[in-house]
């Protein structure tokens, strides 16, 4: 063990970014050994490529690549439906593994976090880049699958750190050896977006050292502060908190479906909408939010959008009480004779839901919808999501959104023990593969 | 014993993630709006037997929470005595699983350790990282395969035996993958 100074000094503090490999295709390899060494690609739902294992890197596959163009450079390739729920399991216990060694963690994204250790060094009588290491193994043994690590004085280099080596790198930064992990492009520092970049470029800037080393005071009267911050940690200063709190509540909420083949029934349409619709109000439900004011999306075969802003009479999270509003503009928005493909509704302006008795006398309506929608999520809990939907969605829920092989649902739907249900069941990750 | 306003809150953040929160997540928890009555709060419930601190001054549960029912309706009120009896109670999952994280269930195809009671249809949870003692029942990866055998140490030697005359034994010449041990099997006869 290094003495307890020098740690202090080369890491102030000391955040970790731990960011998972290739997580979603990783996850699928991990519980099908059939599936390693081999070209896998998720996203099969959306006809795109969500995630690719590195072997489908190697041959060029790259995110959100159409499938047709992924089955020309890569024929042998295995393409998969996303299994959310296991790859949901499987970020919890992640975080959760995180937690062992320090309770201060951002849950950043599904398949990354940042982590604080500063001062764990101590009790777990381990330098930091020893308790780094430790965690990259414990991971890679529970999970069975790899994660990339940086470890640095902050979070932007911390990030930077879990870049530099990949898959199953690890990347120490001390405040002492910054600037040997400059020399990259400035747009590939985290938080440094094309604006930036261009506004640097016209200064200049191109790289990240050369970013580093501007004035001070330039940096700050130039830019926002947000991009002033990123300045001060890639210069080692500690700026950044991290934000530990899980989310209680949502600024907005959106459900976006395709669905495969396109259709131009009117009514069927408004199906896939009213489901959109319902699920919306599920989420806005369990946060206890309502919304006055909703924005419906209708996109044709041809990838045209129409868009429309409709508002309620009062704040609500109930179906029954958005759609005959929604439905108005649903009518004035769709063109005849033309082939739509995805329906969405966007919430936003969320407020908390609350009774408030109105001089209509409409609050009784109301509270009977309140009634009929909390027995309605207590079915759910019981028996699984839609248990009990609306008539205008039953066209949507009668087939899956594709009807082609982009409807194949994820293995572990088909395999269920018993009790458990096409919607519910238990909540532990399966090994799937043969020889069992 | 009484439990003041909030201890089911923290008692249920308490289950849910295996640490108390901290007096940042107990403003959100209580809805307090300053950190002032969350510490007078915290004092509260340290004196009643919730929550403990100890030496460095972090805290710790108290005897107390672990009794509160979470699961119950009355939040404050007095427990029967048999509830009491209930607090050192487990849970079927606790007394399955014991490294949550690591474990994963599948469900057995194959007939190889039909002698050891494990029949196909059975759900096996099994534990990753865990090292196989002589004896143990464990998933390895044998040539893109899962593999379901005993795991056996003979003077150095690893042999993985089956429990079914049908099949060998399997003496693994190069590395061997072990994926998982056995910790569980579970059969299931209605639903």
């Amino acid at each position: 063990m290094k003495p307890l100074s020098l740690q202090s000094y080369l890491f102030p503090r000391a955040v970790l970014h731990i960011d998972g490999d290739a997580f979603f295709a990783a996850c699928e390899q991990a519980r099908n050994p059939s599936l390693r060494g081999k070209p896998v690609v998720t996203g099969k739902e959306r006809g795109i490529a969500a995630s690719m294992s590195y072997e489908a890197k190697a041959k060029g596959v790259t995110r959100a690549m159409p499938i047709w163009e992924i089955r020309k450079i890569c024929p042998n390739v295995i393409y998969l439906p996303s299994d959310y729920e296991t790859y949901s399991l499987l970020s919890r216990r992640f975080y959760d593994i995180v937690r062992r060694f320090t309770p201060d963690v951002e849950e950043y994204g599904i398949d990354e976090c940042f982590a604080d250790i500063t001062g764990w060094d101590k009790p777990f009588q381990a330098d930091y880049v020893d308790l780094a290491l430790k965690l990259q193994d414990t991971l890679k043994k529970e999970l069975g699958f790899t994660f990339s690590i940086g470890l640095a004085p902050n979070k932007v280099l911390a990030k930077l750190g879990s870049k530099w080596k990949k898959p199953y790198g690890f990347t120490a930064i001390p405040f002492t050896n910054i600037k040997d992990y400059l020399n990259i492009p400035a747009d590939k520092i985290w938080g440094i977006g094309t604006q930036t970049t261009a506004k640097l470029n016209r200064s200049g800037i191109t790289t990240a050292f050369q970013f580093v080393n501007a004035k001070r005071d330039w940096v700050k009267l130039a830019f926002a502060r947000p991009i002033y911050d990123l300045w001060k940690e890639l210069n080692g200063e500690q700026i950044m908190p991290l934000f530990e709190e899980e989310k209680t509540e949502y600024g907005s909420i959106q459900k976006f479906k395709t669905f495969t083949p396109p259709s131009r029934d009117p009514a069927f349409i408004f199906a896939q909408l009213s489901k959109n619709v319902e699920n919306a109000c599920i989420k806005l439900r369990r946060y206890n939010q309502a919304t006055m004011k909703a924005v419906i999306i209708l996109r044709t075969q041809a990838f045209d959008h129409s868009v429309r802003e409709v508002l309620f009479e009062r704040p609500t999270n109930l179906p029954p009480e958005m759609l005959p509003r929604l439905h108005e503009a649903f009518v004035k928005m769709l063109r005849l004779n033309t082939l739509y493909r995805a329906t969405g509704i966007v919430t936003y302006d969320l407020v908390p839901m609350l009774i408030q008795p109105d001089l209509f006398q409409s609050t009784k309506r109301a509270e009977k919808f309140q009634k009929v929608y909390a027995s309605t999520d207590k079915a759910a809990a019981k028996y699984g999501k839609h248990t009990l939907f609306l008539g205008t969605s039953w066209q949507a829920h009668q087939f899956g959104a594709h009807l082609n092989e982009r409807g194949d649902d994820p293995k572990r739907k088909h395999e269920l023990f018993l009790g458990e249900t096409k919607r519910k069941r238990l909540g532990i990750p399966m090994l799937l593969g043969e020889g069992i | 014993m009484q439990s003041p306003k909030h201890t089911l809150a923290i008692a249920r953040f308490f289950r849910q993630h295996k640490r108390l929160p901290s007096y940042r997540e107990m403003l959100t928890l209580t809805g307090f709006k300053s950190t002032n009555a969350v510490y007078r709060l915290v004092g509260r419930l340290v004196e009643l037997g919730f929550l403990s601190k100890d030496k460095n001054s972090k805290f710790a549960p108290g005897p107390h929470l672990l009794g509160v029912s979470v699961l119950g309706t009355v939040e404050a009120g007095w427990p029967s005595p048999a509830e009491e009896e209930l607090v050192d109670t487990l849970t079927l999952d606790d007394w399955l699983i014991h490294n949550r994280e690591a474990t994963f269930m599948l469900k057995v195809s194959g007939d190889s350790m039909i002698e050891a009671g494990i029949r196909p249809g059975d759900m096996l949870l099994v534990e990753r990282g865990r090292t196989p003692r002589s004896g143990d029942i464990i998933v390895a990866e044998v040539d893109k395969h899962w593999t379901l055998k005993y795991y056996e140490r003979h003077g150095g030697r690893v042999v993985l035996m089956p429990a079914n005359k049908k099949y060998k034994p399997i003496l693994p010449q190069e590395e061997l993958n072990i994926a998982a041990v056995v910790t569980a099997v579970i059969r299931k006869y209605h639903s």
